[in-house]
């Protein structure tokens, strides 16, 4: 699914990733941990190909193309998906009008034809109703005057819609409380299959005790410097990044 | 320069769809209780167009409302200002003005909104809103609203502000897989939306989305060598 070889990567000429390894096999899901600045974030911007990193050395084999040659669209289109850590407002654009151009950008890149406007909405309501997302918010500018956890619901809500290969879940648990965290975590785990695969950027274990990971790594200073099972996380909250690290 | 009265008790619905030497320049007196709604449309594809739009309004008779509404794309070489002039004689009158503009290629836009209210225009309610958006590094856009109140007991407003498109809108938006281009295009269907609303009818507000739609993507100017 997804093959990261000796990744290097810079912001404003600071260099950030320092020769990340990480292999990702379908039906797979990954925990990535680490302290603050760490680069987890930074992993996934670059993954995405937001234009602020620079990738200076490495490469990225998605589902057995260059990953790094792409535009940020055409990666999400081969089925990349990046839950963001901090949702963007787009005050005007409607969820309808927004979902709507990216389910068909990604239909026609499929060589599929567009969904008719009877099709969509009911593709919407279906998928609306996995992430307990509230109508109302559907037919609302895209994440405009939602609360912390209506947008990470809403991220997950478009996770649905869009069926990626490959989700990163960027701090999707920063700022949600125990309850909206059980209904992201369900979501997620529901559209899990043997062919997708997850990556989860996460500080704290408890997103974990609901999105159980295959794989654990510590992210530090730019490198992977360890890997494990589910119980590196616990390991992890006991003895703090210190005892690792 | 076209002169025009709205006479009492008229309403008015004057629409400058297309900019030409005809359709820029005009004085219109508003006499009592009459209602003057304007909308203009700068959307013009000929890349070397060069427009002084002026609309200078009076307010002469008491209660009367004056609403200005426009939105442009300027592209290529094109040189466009507009320019209101909107004026408050007498006490009790109402306006609002809401021009925003997009403008990419090495395009030039000025906007010089005149808001003038005059010692005896007691009880004057009047609104500007002036918002850009410049697509290109080489584009300029230059905004002056000028009021000039002379009376104290009014309600009178202005805002002008040019930026850019949101960068963090649009690679959230790739990041779902649309196109950069498409992308820009819902955000500046956004941008102008408040504009388009203000026409009341969804046909015509339909027709000219399409004519956004096709100003944003016309090809640039020869700029390139």
């Amino acid at each position: 699914m997804l093959e990261i070889r000796n990744l290097h990567a810079s912001i404003a000429g600071k260099e950030i990733l320092k020769g990340i390894n990480l292999h990702i096999g379908a039906g797979e899901t990954h925990a990535i941990m680490g302290p603050n600045g760490a680069g987890k974030s930074t992993l996934s911007a670059v993954l995405t190909g937001n234009p602020a990193y620079t990738v200076t050395e490495g490469e990225v084999i998605f589902r057995g193309k260059d990953l790094l040659s792409m535009s940020p669209e055409v990666r999400a289109r081969e089925g990349l998906f990046l839950s963001f850590q901090y949702p963007v407002e787009i005050p005007g654009v409607s969820m309808t009008n927004f979902m709507r151009a990216a389910v068909n950008a990604k239909r026609e890149h499929q060589g599929l034809p567009a969904l008719s406007a009877g099709e969509f909405l009911k593709l919407m309501r279906a998928k609306r109703a996995l992430v307990e997302l509230d109508n109302k918010l559907a037919g609302r500018s895209v994440n405009e005057g939602f609360s912390g956890g209506e947008k990470k619901r809403n991220e997950i809500f478009q996770m649905a819609m869009l069926e990626p290969c490959l989700s990163i879940l960027d701090e999707t648990d920063s700022g949600l409380d125990i309850d909206a965290l059980r209904i992201v975590a369900e979501g997620v785990n529901k559209l899990h299959t043997a062919e997708n695969a997850t990556i989860v950027i996460t500080h704290y274990q408890r997103l974990l005790d609901y999105i159980v990971p295959d794989f654990v790594h510590i992210l530090a200073d730019g490198q992977i410097v360890r890997t494990g099972g589910k119980e590196l996380a616990l390991e992890l909250e006991q003895t703090g990044y210190a005892g690792i690290v | 320069m076209n002169k025009y009265i709205v006479h009492t008790g008229e309403k008015k619905h004057l629409v400058i769809s297309h900019v030409s030497d005809e359709t820029a320049q005009w004085q219109i007196v508003q006499e009592a209780d009459s209602v003057l709604t304007v909308h203009l449309f700068c959307l013009e594809k000929d890349a070397d167009a060069s427009h002084d739009v002026v609309l200078d309004i009076e307010q002469a008779g008491e209660h009367a409302e004056t609403y200005i509404y426009g939105l442009g794309i300027l592209s290529g070489k094109q040189h466009i200002s507009v320019h209101t002039r909107v004026r408050h004689s007498v006490p009790n009158g109402k306006s609002n003005q809401l021009l925003k503009f997009a403008v990419k290629d090495e395009a030039k836009g000025a906007f010089l909104g005149e808001l003038i209210v005059a010692p005896h225009a007691q009880h004057t309610e009047a609104q500007q809103t002036n918002r850009n958006i410049l697509l290109s590094p080489a584009a300029t856009m230059q905004t002056q609203p000028q009021l000039e109140i002379y009376a104290d007991d009014v309600k009178c407003s202005h805002g002008a502000s040019t930026g850019q498109i949101d960068e963090s809108a649009l690679f959230y938006m790739q990041q779902r897989g649309i196109a950069p281009d498409v992308a820009r295009q819902l955000l500046l269907a956004a941008f102008f939306h408040d504009v388009l609303t203000t026409l009341g009818e969804p046909a015509v507000e339909e027709r000219l989305q399409r004519r956004i739609a096709e100003a944003l993507s016309a090809p640039s100017a020869n700029s390139a060598l």
